[in-house]
């Protein structure tokens, strides 16, 4: 067996937020940092293939971590509900990437010292 | 390519698009005002040293590319710095955004420069204007990704280089013709982004 090098917490990836670890809110998270003006509630629902309500539900959890701001306003008479990303939602974002990055380049750099293809599971992502 | 390549690609397409989204930091206000004082120091030294700019072809060249180095050497030495601080987990994607905006400008710089030089005797006087109509469209380039107001250094260039181009004969080459040019327009850029900062502080 391949001798491992013990450095502590080298496999912790304390980056991995949790909030953001769920598939429909990276899915949100990711919309709304590659749309910085925002966007309204029907276009992040159609964009992240979710459901009213479970959109209402992660989008509760993301504003409570200060994440995302919900603006409502009304156009033409009509209410219109806008999600933009914060300042603090946006680093918190680009630390959770540069981490999962390094999680898929250790897995990268272990099936290539194995010498064997290693496939993902299939993603819905 | 494996699906853990495939992934990495996928991590790198997201930094991309938000690299694409997010307002270009890595130019920092103190350096561009410099540069612009730079290029009215190579104004006066080539009023002192190149008065004859049409008979002294090769010093113009010298002064100016000089110049041009130096100010390229000393925005790229801080926007590596600025964009690390800044743009922390995408500092690369940005600096490679940026360099790609600007880049085709120098290279059709330097490249109409050989060009007019080597095979169009007696035209040397449209270099200054031609300069700044392609660095204008460096700037205009750049201007997604920087404050809206940028433009109004697009617009400069641009009407510096035509009023160059119109002269129509050596005067297009004297000191003040690029020192005017670059040394104001690289102010406006600078005010204009540092403007854009303390706006961004005051929203928060």
């Amino acid at each position: 067996m391949a001798e491992v090098p013990h450095v502590e917490g080298r496999f912790a990836y304390e980056g991995l937020d949790r909030v953001i670890h769920e598939r429909a809110r990276l899915s949100v998270l990711t919309s709304l940092i590659t749309n910085p003006k925002g966007l309204a509630f029907g276009d992040l629902k159609q964009l992240c293939d979710l459901t009213d309500g479970n959109l209402n539900r992660h989008l509760k959890v993301l504003e409570e971590a200060g994440m995302v701001e919900i603006v409502k306003t009304t156009d033409r008479n009509r209410p219109l509900t806008t999600c933009r990303i914060t300042g603090s939602g946006r680093a918190r974002y680009l630390e959770y990437l540069a981490t999962l990055e390094q999680v898929v380049k250790d897995a990268a750099k272990a099936a290539e010292g194995s010498g064997v293809k290693h496939r993902l599971a299939p993603s819905r992502v | 390519m494996n699906d853990l390549n495939k992934a990495l690609g996928d991590i790198s397409s997201i930094r991309r698009q938000v690299a694409h989204a997010t307002e270009f930091r890595g130019y920092g206000p103190a350096t561009l005002a410099g540069t612009g004082l730079l290029a009215l120091a190579a104004a006066c030294a080539q009023a002192v040293y190149v008065p004859d700019a049409a008979n002294h072809i090769a010093e113009y060249l010298t002064i100016w590319i000089v110049t041009a180095a130096v100010s390229a050497a000393l925005i790229g030495i801080e926007m590596y710095a600025r964009t690390r601080r800044m743009h922390t987990g995408m500092a690369d994607e940005m600096i490679r955004m940026a360099v790609e905006q600007f880049l085709p400008s120098v290279g059709v710089g330097g490249l109409v420069t050989y060009v007019l030089l080597r095979f169009v005797p007696g035209t040397q006087w449209m270099l200054p204007g031609m300069w700044q109509v392609i660095f204008s469209l460096g700037v205009f380039a750049s201007c997604r990704f920087l404050p809206r107001a940028t433009l109004a250094a697009g617009v400069w260039y641009l009407l510096t280089g035509l009023s160059s181009l119109a002269l129509g004969d050596n005067r297009a080459l004297s000191p003040w013709g690029m020192g005017v040019s670059y040394g104001a327009g690289q102010m406006l850029v600078a005010g204009i982004l540092l403007f854009a900062m303390r706006e961004g502080r005051n929203d928060g």
